[in-house]
């Protein structure tokens, strides 16, 4: 580990920031062509980020501001270990599968210890609401997970890719089908999709855990929340769908996938917060652990 | 060059003294009480880590010493809880009915554990495990409750006469209670009964899933600093057991081989999986502060079963490493909410609110605490968590891979609660004033317990090191730890890197945060209240029922467990009626007919 490591790593999270503010700027677009309007530009993304980091604001003690650094210092050290092709990892084989589940965990308890800390109960029920979603997708995302890391022998995210793209092997969303489906339903929970969207919920619980911020926290937080979905996007992206060979590559599977997830949220009601531990404890379970029977015990695997 | 004996003696004899320093003076007690378990620890660190302890004996002819690499491991994490939580007992025992005896019977419960780890032979090991008992038994009373010691004695007892039984199979087949050679001599049916009555023995003292039920009676009423000893050290001996049983006996059964494991072990790890499970849904829906960790210590004692039943080194490190991380993330937990609950008197959560104002450093040291018993890097219990999972995934165990994925993941539930209700949100106003942070000489093993937790989490190499020398005394290969990276099956983990760059995000988010416009400070009432006028703090404190929508999902099933001890108890009572009215009844005649029927019977199986 050398200070290039660190350097190409901060790189790797900006990188994740520009890129998927710029696509959230763009799918903004793309969801309002699909309702008729005209959309805003593709950079207004960045616009309301700029602005908020630029205002003045108001903070209620220094857990709430402590909570926010933690947050973002938590996710941009999370991207900094996300590889982006098979061939560039910032620190090399030391990108484990886990690292990015859990140490995406510190950025999330900071942030839900800010939310609480403003003292506003809207705040404390999305962070609630944001546990509990995230207790039912992670199950069902972490079976499909532990077949992949059986079958390639490997958690890291490069050796993932590899094992994908090498000739004879399918990508994973093939080989796996039904892990698949999973892991895309997954992957919805965790961006906090539509229908799964129970912990912003505007009109319904005052946007939850975001409820008193304003300024450069909730500036912060957006930073941190496009960090975050660059990570979940860019691990189903290498899990899934063979990682990439170059940057163009993934550049393009990412976008496929962020797109399709935001189009099905667009055409979706929500579900209520028990419904969505239903609905994942029910078929993604069962169809997870299906999978991971016929794939670790019989070998079925396309 | 210590002697093992003598260390003992001057324990029990400063246990003694200490009685009467107490009686005198309660302060003046309980500070000799923190000298007597320091001289302990120092005398146990400086000469047992390397086994440079003297075992040989001449005071007390029949007893017997040896020391193991095992037996260290435990007995140093068991001692440093014990020391750690001595600093709190100025602070609390002068409100105990029998404070007198408190300090007393604490060092000796600690000559208790001492004598179990180093002994060499299975009757002392039973010996001292009974003085460890006798002598909680009457420590935990003085909290909350007089239940909560009766159910932990009935358990406790249950496992002690399993173990005790097993330790009679053992002298039946070899002849000798002499532990190493006892274990070597086990083999055929006979183990597989040993196995099961010491796994049994195991589960009670671990609070393991079908025998939990006590672990929350005694966590929760338990007097405050007296439950981090329950939860960071005591339940660790039945890990002992379960080391014993599961590594050391292991018996010959059949192969699952989709899994590569014996039965045995199989079903041990899928009861610690129901272990986990339930213990992290009871802990989610847990009111009471104490209760919940105490339930959370169960789902941890199933992640320990789980570990030591996989038949490997990787999972044999985890094991050992989460009995570390577990015992000191609990102990910080478990003595941050003792000290709130010195200022409020309650540890009740619906009850409480925003103690961050007024205890910061409680507060950052229970944050550190929970980080580390959910798993979350930078800190130990994410190391043993990784390892665990590395062994479960090569095993590829799915529906234990269930269990530890869903622990793990409801442990961000069950750990934020307290978090968010007691420390966090609104600062009601009766604690306003009051409440103030922990005395300096609380505040010392608080900060030492959170400095480790975050040492175990960034630099496990030299810890994991020691816990490999306990690996190959089992008989298995070392695993591969250097300085900075840990090797599993399927990758390498460098958690120093890792809390390095969590350091760099952080520096970053932090220098983003500092060159902006800095904010005006509003007070918590001040907030979006979507136009409703909140007078109150209790109002606007969001406590009670935290995880409403995910409890009524399985409220219902929640009490079976304690209906089905309840109506046991009941059974235990019929027959027990059922005794009295035999015996106890105003014919004597009755009475000695029975116990004439008795002693013939008895005569009878002697004479076959």
């Amino acid at each position: 580990m050398t200070i290039v490591n660190v350097l190409l790593g901060v790189g790797v999270a900006f990188f994740g920031f520009v890129l998927q503010t710029s696509i959230a700027g763009i799918n903004r677009k793309v969801i309002a062509r699909l309702q008729k309007r005209q959309g805003p530009r593709w950079y207004q993304e960045f616009l309301d980020i700029f602005k908020l980091l630029s205002k003045r604001s108001v903070s209620h003690g220094w857990i709430f501001d402590f909570g926010v650094i933690m947050a973002l210092g938590g996710i941009i050290a999370t991207a900094m270990f996300m590889p982006l092709t098979s061939t560039f990892s910032p620190f090399g084989a030391s990108d484990n599968f886990f690292i990015f589940v859990y140490l995406l965990a510190v950025g999330m308890l900071g942030m839900a210890m800010s939310a609480s800390g403003s003292g506003n109960p809207w705040a404390s029920i999305g962070v609630m609401r944001a546990l509990t979603t995230m207790l039912a997708y992670e199950v069902p995302f972490l079976v499909v997970v532990l077949t992949i890391i059986k079958l390639t022998g490997s958690s890291s995210l490069s050796a993932i890719q590899l094992f994908q793209q090498t000739s004879g092997n399918n990508w994973f969303i093939i080989a796996l089908p039904i892990g698949g489906i999973v892991g895309f339903l997954a992957l919805m929970g965790m961006l906090g999709k539509k229908p799964f969207e129970t912990y912003i919920a505007p009109g319904e619980i005052a946007s939850g855990p975001m409820v008193e911020y304003g300024g450069k926290q909730l500036g912060m937080l957006f930073i941190m929340h496009e960090i975050t979905v660059f990570i979940e996007v860019s691990l189903f992206v290498h899990l899934f769908l063979g990682g990439a060979h170059n940057i163009l590559e993934f550049l393009l599977k990412y976008f496929v996938v962020y797109t399709f997830a935001n189009l099905i949220s667009n055409v979706n009601g929500r579900f209520k917060i028990d419904q969505v531990v239903k609905f994942y404890y029910k078929w993604p379970l069962i169809m997870a652990v299906f999978q991971a029977v016929i794939a670790i015990y019989f070998g079925w695997v396309i | 060059m210590a002697n093992i004996e003598i260390l003992l003696l001057v324990l029990a004899i400063a246990a003694i003294v200490s009685y009467f320093l107490t009686k005198l003076n309660t302060m003046l007690g309980s500070i000799f009480t923190i000298f007597a378990t320091m001289f302990v620890f120092v005398s146990l660190a400086a000469y047992g880590t390397n086994l440079n302890l003297d075992t040989t004996v001449s005071l007390f002819p029949g007893l017997t010493f040896s020391q193991t690499y095992l037996g260290f491991y435990f007995v140093i994490i068991i001692t440093f809880v014990y020391l750690m939580v001595s600093f709190f007992h100025p602070y609390y025992i002068g409100e105990y009915k029998y404070k007198d005896s408190y300090n007393f019977l604490f060092l000796l419960s600690l000559v208790g554990i001492i004598g179990a780890f180093y002994t060499s032979n299975f009757l002392q090991l039973f010996f001292f495990f009974e003085l460890v008992i006798w002598t909680t038994m009457f420590l935990i009373p003085q909290g909350k409750s007089k239940e909560a010691a009766v159910s932990y004695y009935g358990f406790s007892v249950a496992g002690s006469i399993a173990m005790l039984l097993g330790i009679f199979i053992i002298f039946q087949q070899s002849g000798t209670f002499d532990i190493s050679t006892g274990l070597a001599a086990l083999s055929g049916t006979p183990s597989v009964f040993v196995f099961a009555l010491f796994l049994i023995a195991a589960f009670a003292k671990l609070g393991v899933f079908p025998l939990h039920i006590w672990l929350p009676i005694a966590h929760g009423n338990a007097p405050h600093p007296f439950s981090p000893v329950l939860s960071g050290a005591l339940v660790k001996l039945g890990a002992f057991i379960g080391v014993l049983a599961l590594i050391r006996i292991a018996p010959q059964t059949a192969m699952i081989n989709a899994v590569g494991l014996p039965i045995g072990q199989y079903i041990v790890a899928l009861l610690g999986s129901v272990s986990i499970v339930f213990g992290t849904l009871m802990a989610i829906k847990e009111d009471d502060a104490k209760k919940l960790l105490a339930y959370s210590s169960m789902s941890h004692g199933g992640y320990i079963l789980v570990a030591f039943s996989l038949m490997n080194s990787i999972a044999f490190a985890g094991g050992f490493y989460h009995i570390l991380a577990h015992a000191l993330a609990s102990a910080g937990a478990f003595l941050a909410i003792a000290a709130v609950a010195r200022q409020t008197g309650t540890t009740k959560m619906s009850e409480l609110g925003g103690m961050i104002h007024k205890m910061p450093i409680t507060y950052l040291a229970y944050l550190v605490a929970i980080i580390s018993m959910a798993g979350i890097p930078p800190m130990g219990g994410f190391i043993s968590k990784w390892l665990i999972f590395q062994a479960v995934i090569d095993k590829g165990m799915i529906f234990v891979g269930i269990a530890v994925f869903f622990g793990s993941i409801g442990s961000f539930l069950y750990v934020f609660r307290p978090l968010a209700a007691l420390f966090l949100g609104q600062e009601l106003s009766e604690y306003k004033v009051k409440v103030k942070e922990a005395p300096l000489l609380m505040l010392i093993p608080t900060v030492i317990i959170m400095l480790l937790n975050v040492y175990t989490g960034v630099f496990p190499g030299a810890i994991l090191g020691y816990t490999n020398k306990v690996i190959m005394e089992l008989g298995y290969p070392a695993i591969n730890v250097s300085t900075f990276a840990i090797t599993g099956f399927n990758g390498v983990l460098s958690p120093a890197l890792i809390s390095l760059m969590f350091g760099v995000g952080v520096a970053i988010a932090f220098v983003i945060f500092i060159v902006l416009k800095k904010s005006r400070k509003v007070g918590l009432m001040d907030t979006y209240t979507a136009g409703n006028f909140v007078h109150d703090e209790h109002l606007f404190h969001y406590t009670k029922d935290f995880y409403a929508p995910l409890e009524r999902l399985y409220e219902k099933h929640s009490t079976k467990m304690q209906t089905f001890y309840k109506s046991l108890a009941n059974k235990v009572k019929e027959l027990g009626r059922l005794g009295k009215h035999l015996f106890m009844s105003k014919y004597v005649e009755v009475a000695v007919v029975w116990i004439i029927a008795i002693i013939f019977f008895l005569l009878w199986g002697e004479i076959l």
